[in-house]
């Protein structure tokens, strides 16, 4: 029975295909919409993908890793004096405004690393080198920056044209000049301005050597002391909080400053509602499409199913072929809809914007959720079978 | 078909009363009805619209249960048994063949036949080649795999014919199976039913009130008001019935 299921499914291509249209688009709807999310939620904690160190030490204050409250420069060393601690860096990060050549201000996040160790640089170079930043006025830009940045030129039939900033290039900072000397490529930040590194005294410059300047501590455990037990004795013995640089969304643990990051955009903001919104009305809109398409299916078939049941198919076998059906079409719609995310999401990625991160989470809650909701569509359908009368079929 | 001397009571319906809607407006479809069929007969009832035929039907096939009195079919009480006894019983005794065909549109003329035998648990490629067998027989050779909408209505009527017998039940069951057919069609479906169902251990009922195939019938019950009002050996007795 339940091949001739599968066929009454099929046979009717109109219903079929208006049932695969409702499943698919909510299934795009919930896959696109919770991949832009975690992806923009991704961009939240940046600084801690591309900034790399076991700890994390910030004032005591500090909620999110944006938001960094200025330390001063002497919290380094104590630090440093915690048993345990290998190495402790400085590490200054600020919003400020580049001074292009054209005169035209741009918003960047300016990172100053430890000259000495260059801790906290970017682990990718794809121009100049690292060590080049101890020459004087020099910065790295990251790649998107380069092309934010770069200069505009007109072409001979009027159109501009972006030509990327180079190593060797200039713009100002504060009326600093900032040369840079080295292009490299990290992840994109949620406050949108791209990356200029330099060194830490060197940022203290260019923010006209603000008292406090210093933002965090960056610290590498000694070899066999473990993470947690070094953050805990720093806040114990510094009064300052230590994080760990934990980025992994789905196994963070207690102390990890991505999360801290994550928790507070999503109480703060109104992101979680925008996206949830979406999410809920692509879960609804497929209830709503697919349940009555489906319903309709089933009361198209009404007479069919009270003349299989008249000829001795039990409720049971009938509830299974329903349910066989709906949830073939919930298979067929969650995988049209989630390849079309996919296919959205990667032209998102090759344009860089928004950002699109598909766990394999989203792809699974995806699939519960459009099986539910075939699962919802197929009771709907089982009820009004059960209450068919068999003898309905000897009314003509 | 009703020569055998040794007659052997196919359905019998003794005392059965049918009502419908709310007890102070109830009508009385079926009041003390008496009936029997026998196994290897083709007994038709008829009677004017409203009389309570099919509603006899629908108690004689287990799918109405009645309000009062005895069913009995090849000596199985119906009014003891659970919503799920009468369904397995029906699985296994019933035929059944609809006036409106009630063949389903996204099947194959295959499928169609097969459902009955898919519904006991017959393997799907058994039940193909039994639906192959039985369809022959109909005529519909070489029209297997198309569409059943595809087909006249006489056709149409002789897959479900097709569809009621090929898992062979005792019992078969015509709802005014030629209303929807010419004189011609008709008169050809029911030889094909009374060919085709022949048989010693079969009974075979057919509501109907097209006076054009009474000619088919072994005997026949005239019904009125609810009630058996004469059953005749002789279609001829007949020739002009009472509605």
């Amino acid at each position: 029975m339940y091949r001739l299921a599968l066929n009454m499914l099929f046979g009717d291509r109109a219903k079929l295909a208006m049932l695969l249209c409702g499943l698919s688009f909510s299934a795009l709807l919930m896959a696109q919409q919770s991949s832009v999310f975690f992806g923009i939620m991704s961009w939240t904690y940046t600084p801690m993908v591309n900034i790399r160190a076991s700890i994390w030490v910030s004032d005591s204050e500090v909620e999110q890793v944006n938001d960094a409250k200025p330390m001063r420069d002497t919290d380094v060393s104590r630090v440093r004096s915690v048993d345990g601690v290998s190495w402790a860096a400085p590490l200054h990060s600020s919003i400020m405004q580049a001074r292009m050549p054209n005169g035209k201000f741009k918003l960047i996040s300016l990172v100053g690393i430890d000259s000495d160790t260059f801790a906290g640089a970017p682990a990718t170079l794809t121009q100049g080198n690292i060590e080049d930043l101890r020459l004087p006025n020099t910065v790295l830009v990251d790649e998107w920056g380069a092309n934010l940045l770069g200069h505009v030129v007109i072409q001979p039939d009027g159109s501009e044209k972006i030509i990327p900033l180079q190593i060797g290039d200039t713009f100002e900072l504060n009326d600093t000049e900032a040369r840079i000397v080295g292009i490299c490529r990290v992840k994109r930040a949620f406050t949108g301005g791209p990356f200029v590194y330099t060194t830490y005294d060197r940022a203290k410059a260019y923010t006209a050597n603000v008292r406090r300047a210093l933002s965090y501590v960056l610290v590498e455990p000694r070899e066999g002391v473990s993470i947690d037990d070094l953050r805990l004795r720093i806040e114990r013995e510094t009064g300052l909080k230590a994080w760990t640089s934990d980025t992994d969304l789905w196994h963070w643990k207690e102390g990890s400053l991505a999360r801290s990051t994550f928790w507070w955009f999503w109480k703060n903001t109104g992101i979680p509602f925008s996206f949830g919104t979406a999410v809920l009305l692509g879960l609804f809109v497929g209830i709503a499409i697919s349940g009555q398409t489906f319903y309709s299916f089933v009361l198209e078939n009404l007479k069919y199913f009270a003349a299989i049941k008249a000829m001795g198919a039990s409720m049971g076998v009938l509830a299974r072929m329903l349910l066989l059906q709906a949830l073939t079409a919930g298979l067929l719609g969650f995988g049209l809809g989630v390849g079309m995310a996919q296919a959205i999401g990667r032209g998102m990625i090759e344009k860089g914007m928004p950002p699109f991160v598909m766990y394999p989470q989203i792809l699974w809650a995806t699939f519960v959720l459009v099986l539910g909701i075939s699962f919802t569509s197929a009771l709907i359908g089982m009820v009004k079978v059960a209450r068919v009368d068999p003898a309905s079929v000897f009314r003509g | 078909m009703s020569t055998a001397t040794n007659i052997v009571t196919a359905v019998r319906i003794h005392g059965v009363d049918k009502s419908f809607g709310p007890a102070e407006s109830a009508v009385m479809a079926l009041k003390q009805v008496e009936f029997e069929a026998r196994q290897g007969e083709l007994i038709m009832l008829v009677g004017p619209s409203g009389c309570g035929k099919t509603t006899l039907l629908s108690v004689i096939a287990g799918t109405l249960r009645a309000d009062a009195g005895t069913t009995e079919v090849f000596g199985q009480r119906l009014d003891g048994l659970t919503q799920e006894e009468l369904t397995a019983f029906r699985r296994k005794n019933l035929g059944f063949v609809f006036q409106s065909f009630n063949l389903i549109p996204t099947l194959s003329v295959r499928e169609n036949v097969m459902v009955p035998l898919l519904i006991q648990g017959t393997s799907y490629a058994e039940a193909a080649a039994k639906a192959g067998e039985i369809l022959a027989k109909v005529g519909l050779e070489g029209r297997e795999d198309g569409s059943a909408t595809a087909l006249s209505g006489g056709q149409q009527q002789r897959v479900a014919i097709a569809r009621a017998l090929v898992h062979e039940p005792p019992l078969l069951i015509c709802d005014e199976p030629t209303s929807a057919l010419d004189k011609d069609t008709g008169g050809k479906v029911m030889e094909m039913i009374r060919e085709l169902s022949h048989s010693p251990k079969r009974c075979v009922i057919v509501v109907t009130h097209d006076q054009r195939i009474f000619r088919f019938a072994d005997r026949i019950a005239e019904m009125e008001d609810g009630r058996i009002s004469r059953v005749v050996d002789d279609p001829r007795q007949l020739e002009t019935p009472s509605y």
